[in-house]
């Protein structure tokens, strides 16, 4: 289905970033969607509806953890096909931004032939 | 606005959708409060930094709307699918709905079309044997296969068409998020 190019690169940067986010450790929604808004200026309301999308595409599962004050956290963490889509995801985007750079490098590097 | 306000507002603004998802919902956002809360942030702060309730929850439920499609292409969830996203009540969109009936009524026409016409390819398939019909029987029993066959065929490509045109639709309508926009842009 087509899309805006400015839609789905903001889209699937945002599902890679929470994917890389929870990599590094699991967390509950309020802290990561801190440090993205942090990180990348994303609506912290954004958050909700993209982790109930990534659990319904089954790449986290939830667990409950009792909290010392309030109620307990909803905490996600990646499922083995979310470590893999995140794995996927990286190697795309890294492939796609080198492309980019090697675009506006304003000298280009020349590649020796043997 | 206030915590209360907010969920009370989000929560009236979900109701169709089944009473577990808006529990679900309600719940995260009522978490988000009481975490914005202990990092110390007023209620009217978050609030107003998590957009308006009514907004999110026509988006949301818009979205469920989409995502049901998705998973199954019946033309039920195609109608939730629309319904939802005229709900979003872009005004371009209400301008766009009588030209998309005038589509819509056309390739309903069409689908009706295709299984009359198939019926009578029925008819002359097993009538063949038994009428006099210029050209013998088996001319008369191959005819009514290919008319069946062209019948489905006219079916298969409206069918086609009209996932394309829900698709469109939603592609169009996912354009008029506000909230639900990954909020990218400072």
């Amino acid at each position: 289905m087509p899309e805006t190019i400015d839609i789905q690169m903001k889209k699937g940067v945002l599902g890679l970033c929470v994917l890389a986010v929870l990599a590094r450790g699991e967390s509950y929604a309020y802290e990561i969607a801190s440090r993205l808004s942090d990180a990348i200026g994303m609506g912290e309301g954004t958050i909700y509806p993209l982790m109930r999308r990534m659990q319904s595409d089954g790449l986290v599962d939830t667990y409950l953890v009792e909290s010392s004050a309030g109620p307990s956290r909803k905490y996600y963490r990646l499922t083995s096909a979310g470590h893999r889509a995140l794995q996927d995801q990286s190697s795309e985007w890294r492939g796609f931004t080198d492309a980019v750079d090697a675009l506006l490098d304003p000298t280009p590097t020349v590649t020796q032939e043997a | 606005m206030t915590k209360d306000q907010f969920i009370e507002r989000l929560k009236a603004g979900l109701s169709g959708l089944k009473a577990e998802a808006i529990a679900d919902i309600a719940a995260d956002y009522e978490a988000h409060f009481a975490e914005a809360a202990a990092a110390g942030r007023s209620e009217a702060d978050v609030a107003a930094a998590l957009g308006d309730p009514g907004r999110l929850a026509r988006e949301l439920k818009a979205e469920a709307g989409m995502k049901n499609w998705e998973s199954a292409k019946t033309p039920s969830a195609a109608a939730g699918a629309v319904l939802g996203i005229i709900g979003l009540g872009a005004l371009d969109i209400l301008v766009l709905l009588p030209i998309l009936g005038g589509v819509v009524g056309t390739l309903i026409g069409v689908f009706t079309a295709a299984i009359g016409i198939f019926i009578a390819g029925g008819v002359l398939f097993a009538a063949g044997p038994f009428t006099p019909l210029p050209g013998g029987v088996a001319a008369a029993m191959l005819g009514g296969v290919g008319v069946m066959a062209g019948a489905a065929a006219l079916g298969a490509f409206t069918a086609v068409l009209s996932v394309w045109l829900v698709n469109g639709l939603i592609w169009y309508g996912r354009l008029h998020y506000r909230v639900l926009k990954p909020a990218l842009d400072n």
